[in-house]
């Protein structure tokens, strides 16, 4: 084979390939993993609907089933965050209840994000608030009360999910606790 | 042609599935804390075994290897290559893309394809030193293997211990493959039709390369 010859061999290889494997992403890759369907081929083929297949409703949790009660005592203008140390996807119910209106913040904020960032999710006055939370990132995820009162606020917090400890801060200070499952109190 | 039909056929289930870890596997390890040498190992080993791109790489990299000390050499190249930066990539918790990573991956295996058919001989007229490559995409693998290990592996103690057995985990399952792929290879070359479908077995695995590449390219830009 003459060299000219050769070169046109490798590169006519080359562009079947590049076109072959273009052509395999475009009409079946592209509509499997991505629901992408430029050419109408994934419908035609019945791919569409595959990626989202995997989205199950499921997802195994493999730490450990925590249930916890915690009640907070605030004096007027007092505040109080509480938060738990949760996985990316672990997920909390959460049920609070407070015997006056208090301020309430729930925000999460991100391993490794600089001091003071938090993402916040619900921020409002209230005597309560319940709900399901999927971490949407590792860190520590939870609430700050401030009573806004001139009388005292008990607040109740009661968790049930997948999270190791929890993290007091009130007035400067942090408080680590291991939880056990049992249900606690604070005066 | 059973050879090439068995390359076809991975690449497009390889496609599918990614090789992510499968998601009980994950769940599990995410759960633990403290070194775990079994599991850890066990998922190097997985993930190594059922990487098509690291595979098809080994693949085009043995493919004009006939004596046993080049394959020796090629390999321990490739192994110092992605231990290399999957220890410190994971040690040091560096952050890339990893669609970007393996779409490099997918790269180098058309590259290495693309070497064997002669195409940087012949249409180039310059052929870049093979070692050099195979360490440097070596390096790529590894990084593409740090990034699927930092969603996994947990930074506190234990460290040290789960990255070591990972990083033994790809060894084992890499030589288990690799035995495999010579053994098929070995096989195949003492047929005739070795030579008559060299040429085309490197073009189909370019093609290959190019549709994981596309894959990872498609996964950066919609996801």
């Amino acid at each position: 084979m003459t060299a000219a010859a050769d070169k046109r061999r490798i590169l006519r290889a080359s562009a079947a390939a590049l076109l072959v494997a273009a052509l395999v992403l475009v009409t079946a890759v592209l509509p499997a993993e991505y629901g992408w369907d430029p050419l109408g081929t994934g419908e035609a083929l019945g791919l569409m609907g595959m990626s989202e297949a995997g989205e199950t409703a499921l997802r195994a949790q493999p730490g450990r089933w925590r249930s916890d009660a915690i009640t907070f005592a605030l004096e007027p203008f007092e505040a109080v965050e509480y938060k738990y140390r949760l996985q990316a996807g672990d997920a909390m119910l959460y049920r609070w209840s407070s015997d006056t209106q208090v301020l309430f913040d729930m925000h999460a904020e991100p391993d490794g994000a600089a001091p003071g960032y938090a993402e916040t999710f619900a921020k409002a006055r209230s005597d309560s608030g319940g709900g399901s939370y999927t971490a949407p990132f590792d860190g520590i995820h939870g609430w700050f009360w401030q009573n806004r009162t001139q009388q005292r606020a008990t607040v109740t917090l009661e968790t049930r999910g997948y999270y190791a400890s929890a993290t007091e801060f009130r007035d400067g200070r942090e408080f680590e606790y291991e939880l056990t499952g049992d249900a606690k109190d604070q005066p | 042609m059973k050879l090439l039909a068995a390359i076809l056929l991975c690449t497009l289930c390889g496609t599918a599935w990614g090789h992510d870890l499968s998601a009980d596997n994950a769940a599990y390890v995410q759960g633990l804390t403290g070194p775990a040498p079994g599991p850890f190992l066990y998922l190097g080993a997985k993930h190594m075994f059922t990487g098509i791109d690291h595979l098809l790489f080994l693949l085009g990299v043995i493919f004009f290897l006939y004596r046993g000390r080049d394959v020796l050499l090629y390999v321990t190249l490739f192994t110092i290559g992605h231990s290399l930066t999957l220890c410190l990539g994971v040690w040091t918790n560096w952050q890339v893309d990893e669609h970007l990573v393996d779409m490099v991956i997918g790269l180098s295996v058309v590259y290495k394809a693309f070497e064997n058919m002669g195409g940087f001989d012949r249409l180039l007229g310059a052929q870049p030193d093979t070692r050099l490559a195979v360490l440097v995409f070596g390096l790529f693998h590894g990084l593409g293997l740090a990034t699927r290990l930092q969603g996994y592996i947990d930074g506190g103690d234990g460290l040290a211990t789960n990255l070591l057995s990972f990083n033994l985990g790809v060894e084992l399952g890499q030589l288990l493959a690799l035995t495999i792929i010579l053994i098929a290879l070995l096989q195949w070359r003492r047929s005739p039709s070795f030579a008559r479908h060299a040429f085309g077995a490197n073009t189909l695995l370019m093609c290959c390369g190019f549709l994981l590449a596309g894959n990872q390219l498609a996964g950066y830009l919609l996801s």
